[in-house]
């Protein structure tokens, strides 16, 4: 405001000034993100809740042991560390693209902000590798005393408990809810991913077109950076959620 | 601490903060492993004879902290939330509490829900089923269900 | 980059506008009426939008409440307005359930959410905390235009050949989740959940924009203990919004999954029509704990807006400071923290864990302690007052009865013990619209009355407004009175005749009374929005800057005041906002410095 003139930092709830010292952008995007955090906490609970009141769920260790060209390798937890590496590392670029902002180093943003939409796509990739894989899978599954061949769907879920057939081992129907919450769940964070990808590529565009070297600053970099590392944040919840417990 | 203030050291140790930045990283990679490496265990544990239970509980409440560790690193280096006021940090931190009441009756819950199921509401007690692998009779044809 | 070069950036963003009217700066209807970043005309058109959704939610009941009061009689001209919902002048069962479920829709999220904070925090904050805008102005005007949608969405559902949702403004699967289930489960019940979503984006970004405008852009001087309650109010409201309306997008997300995808979040073991559904292993429980994970903070969102405006609009008329000012801060704290913890105590019949429920039990109760601090406060306020009954102000005192009358019959259903007999009956209907939805529409009335002046320059006629607040004030008592008796009768919620069971045969006068004295409420109601529309062209024009000798910054400006809201620099602030009656002065505004030799407050 026009009254926000350098004031001694004891009195920053005086009114007049930021309380925080930030921007009001920045404040909003902080609090759109715990927004969004309660939106994924509600569907990982929610999860949980199903989960708990289940006798039995399918083992992450089996239902994600597949890597690409690698036939039927049993590679159980490969494939979803090196997603998570991805993310891990499209975020460090993130970072240093926000850096290079603050150093008002345009060339440095460009670069790091390919990099880090580049991750994005690799990791869109990937997942949509996995969902491919899982939903085309074939997976001998007892129903009725008659065995089927399904894939992991929002509908059928071929990774119960096994059970003896014909002197075999086959699977049983698992609880169906889990296809629902991994693909909804998944879904609603590549959703997320998306749309970052989308975003940062919007601030390489006002980049490359100087917009921010005009305005003086690189906030704009800073407030999609929040946006990205959250969408890595909760990819670390969901590694949890789905694959490790 | 402010922007400005941030902006100048910035200036004076712009090769401290992009080192800060890469051993985040290699923290956050090796909690990864860690956690990747605590997963395969408990994949072993199960396909071991006797798998124990408690083991894998607590192995699974390992991987819950090592999240947590991992949750912390990125809000705090990656989205410079450890830089900023600390009346900032709080209304972030504390809204989260909420959280754990959130989780603590969900959870305890959708418990309840497996026991009513598995005693049909309370009315026989429950005899966990052993997983054996009992051999399932091929359906002939024309039976019924 | 400095913070206060961003901030500048901004200000030179709104300052133009400030002075827009000044330089004849070019605006066009367009800009000034429909796509206005004003918070000002936003906040009217959040108000207007929730009058007509008012006029409809209302008419709803007075429809529904015909059935109830006259079972056996039947209304030929209902047959020309709702065509096959109503053959014969004879409501349809299917129909009169949609319109329970609208009639709780549109009162709860579109009039007494959208209608009463979207209208007030929209239009007080900025002024009050002294602001040119909204930290966001563009996203307020987005907020707006995905409520405008929401309403789009839900007045089509209405329109459609099945009939808009009908199971219940809580719609709990597996009801609403199975198309088969009922008519109003099948398309209309898809929008519902589509209207909501968009709905709760229009919550999220007003929420947002309320946060970061009384935390970031307060004037100089304005500490957030010298704000008006009703500041304090708005930003806990919105806290509470922005905090559980993702949990029911989630809730909605998952359910819209199991209505179109086959998926089995809520669905188990049904058979329906004769037909075993392949949907195994949910829980219709998780959708009420997500459902109500939002649905208790609501009700504070809907009441805490209530509760700022009664408290500011006491306090000015009572020509006295408001009582124990932090003790009320720190209670719409307590009430909005508790909000988030005690959601369970709608479903403690519902299957729900009875161990799990004692805990819910035991933080429900506490939220006693805040709102029975709140209630003193008040009346501490009013004691020895220079009272003036304005309309404003009985309509504030008129709140206080509500809250109290409908408060206490909580802490009856916050125990699990008495819920078991009481839940889904009449006792639980009667509460609830007296401590909420009446005491809600109070807090809204007093502020109309209250601010009208400052938002169209004009007056509301006084003799309407008296003859509007005591139709209204005594009309709610004999509506909602009498159905406690009811419920503690055991009388079901939702039912669509009582005349086949011989125990409730003994209430078929107090049902016909209760229905026709919700049509003359209602009359009466219309007579508010005649008073209110006139007055906007004719009412008696404001003078001066300042008609209820108030303290607080929103009189400092002109009395219709431009984008921008003050022509020249933002006052600086060196009070709080309730010095009434202090040092032999009427009252001091918040813009006068503290004289050297004035007593502490």
């Amino acid at each position: 405001m026009t009254t926000a003139t350098a004031q001694p930092t004891t009195k920053l709830w005086s009114g007049g000034k930021s309380p925080f010292n930030i921007s009001y952008g920045k404040v909003m995007m902080w609090y759109f993100l715990m927004s969004d955090a309660f939106t994924f906490g509600a569907f990982l609970i929610s999860y949980g809740t199903i989960r708990f009141s289940q006798n039995v769920w399918a083992d992450a260790n089996h239902v994600f042991n597949a890597f690409p060209f690698t036939g039927h390798a049993n590679l159980p937890l490969a494939f979803v560390s090196l997603m998570t590496f991805i993310l891990i590392l499209s975020s460090v670029t993130m970072v240093l693209a926000v850096h290079d902002g603050h150093n008002m180093n345009r060339k440095g943003v460009e670069k790091w902000l390919i990099f880090t939409i580049l991750g994005g796509l690799a990791f869109l990739g990937c997942q949509a590798w996995e969902w491919t894989h899982l939903i085309t899978g074939d997976h001998q599954v007892l129903v009725n005393g008659v065995v089927q061949h399904w894939g992991t769907t929002v509908t059928h879920n071929p990774w119960g408990p096994e059970t003896l057939f014909k002197g075999k081992e086959v699977a049983t129907p698992g609880p169906i809810a889990f296809g629902g919450y991994f693909f909804g769940i998944t879904g609603f964070h590549g959703f997320h991913v998306f749309s970052g990808v989308i975003i940062n590529s919007v601030m390489l565009i006002k980049t490359r077109l100087k917009h921010f070297e005009l305005r003086g600053h690189y906030e704009m970099i800073e407030k999609a950076g929040l946006y990205w590392h959250f969408v890595d944040l909760v990819w670390v919840f969901v590694f949890l959620c789905f694959y490790l417990v | 601490m402010s922007q400005v203030a941030t902006a100048e050291v910035f200036h004076h140790d712009d090769n401290a903060q992009v080192k800060r930045i890469w051993k985040t990283f290699w923290i956050l990679l090796v909690l990864t492993i860690l956690e990747l490496g605590i997963g395969l265990t408990i994949y072993t544990i199960h396909k071991g004879e006797n798998p124990s239970h408690t083991l894998v509980l607590m192995f699974k409440g390992l991987v819950c902290i090592l999240t947590m560790a991992k949750a912390f690193y990125i809000v705090s280096v990656f989205m410079h939330l450890g830089d900023e006021i600390r009346n900032m940090i709080m209304t972030i931190i504390v809204p989260l509490l909420l959280f754990v009441w959130f989780i603590i009756a969900f959870l305890w819950d959708g418990n309840a829900w497996k026991n009513l199921r598995n005693t049909d509401a309370g009315s026989r007690i429950y005899i966990e089923k052993t997983h054996e692998k009992t051999s399932v009779p091929a359906k002939q044809n024309g039976q019924k269900d | 980059m400095s913070n206060e070069a961003i901030l500048h950036d901004h200000q030179t963003g709104t300052h133009d506008l400030g002075h827009a009217h000044e330089h004849h700066h070019h605006e066009t209807f367009i800009t000034k009426y429909v796509f206005s970043q004003d918070h000002k005309m936003i906040a009217k058109q959040f108000l207007i939008t929730g009058m007509v959704w008012a006029i409809i939610g209302g008419l709803f009941s007075v429809i529904f409440r015909l059935q109830l009061g006259y079972p056996e009689s039947t209304f030929p001209w209902l047959e020309d307005f709702l065509g096959h919902w109503a053959k014969g002048g004879k409501l349809d069962p299917e129909f009169y359930y949609s319109l329970v479920t609208m009639h709780g829709t549109v009162l709860v999220f579109f009039v007494l959410t959208a209608g009463l904070s979207g209208t007030f925090s929209n239009f007080l904050i900025p002024l009050q905390v002294g602001a040119r805008d909204m930290a966001s102005p563009f996203l307020n005007m987005l907020s707006y235009w995905f409520f405008f949608t929401a309403s789009v969405v839900m007045m089509a559902s209405l329109f459609v050949q099945t009939g808009p949702a009908s199971g219940g403004w809580t719609i709990y699967p597996p009801l609403s989740a199975l198309g088969e289930a009922s008519e109003g489960s099948k398309i209309g019940m898809d929008l519902w959940l589509i209207s909501m979503s968009l709905f709760i984006i229009n919550a999220l970004l007003g929420g947002l924009n309320y946060i970061t405008t009384v935390l970031n852009m307060r004037t100089k001087g304005m500490s957030m203990t010298r704000m008006p309650l009703t500041m304090w109010a708005f930003f806990f409201t919105a806290i509470l919004g922005v905090l559980s309306f993702p949990v029911l997008l989630s809730g909605s997300i998952l359910l819209l999954f199991d209505r179109n995808l086959g998926t089995s979040f809520y669905l188990s073991d049904i058979v329906i029509n004769g037909k075993i559904l392949p949907n195994e292993g949910g829980s219709p429980i998780l959708f009420q704990h997500l459902f109500w994970f939002l649905g208790h903070p609501e009700v504070y969102i809907i009441i805490l807006p209530a509760m700022g405006i009664a408290s500011e609009v006491m306090s000015i008329n009572s020509r006295k400071p408001i009582f124990g000012y932090m003790a009320m801060v720190g209670s719409l704290f307590a009430i909005t923290a508790l909000a988030f913890v005690v959601w369970a105590h709608h479903m403690f019949v519902t299957g729900l864990n009875p161990f799990l429920g004692s805990f819910f039990v035991l933080l429900t109760l506490l939220i006693a302690v805040p709102s029975a601090i709140k209630v003193f406060n008040w009346l501490t306020t009013l004691w020895r007052g220079n009272i003036r009954f304005s309309p404003g102000m009985l309509f504030a005192i008129g709140f206080v009865s509500l809250f109290i009358s409908g408060g206490l019959t909580g802490v009856f259903l916050g125990n699990s013990a008495l819920d078991i007999h009481l839940h889904d009956t009449y006792f639980i209907i009667a509460h609830f619209h007296i401590v909420m939805g009446v005491a809600g529409m109070f807090g809204m009335f007093a502020g109309l009355y209250h601010w009208f002046p400052k938002m169209y320059g004009r007056y509301l006629n006084n003799t309407l407004a008296y003859i509007h607040f005591w139709v209204t004030m005594v009309g709610s008592y004999l509506i909602f009175w009498p159905m406690h008796y009811e419920g503690l009768a055991g009388m079901p919620r939702r039912y669509y005749d009582f005349t086949n069971w011989e125990s409730f045969k003994m209430f078929a006068g107090l049902n016909q009374f209760i229905s026709f004295v919700s049509i003359i409420v209602f009359a009466a109601q219309l007579l508010f929005v005649f008073n209110f529309f006139y007055s906007i062209f004719k009412g008696r024009k404001v003078t001066t800057l300042n008609p209820w000798g108030a303290a607080s910054l929103e009189w400092s400006t002109p009395i219709r005041p431009g984008h921008g809201n003050w022509p020249g620099e933002i006052p600086e602030v060196h009070r709080w906002a309730y010095d009434y009656g202090k040092d032999g002065r009427d009252f001091i505004p918040q813009t006068e410095p503290v004289g050297e030799d004035e007593s502490k407050h």
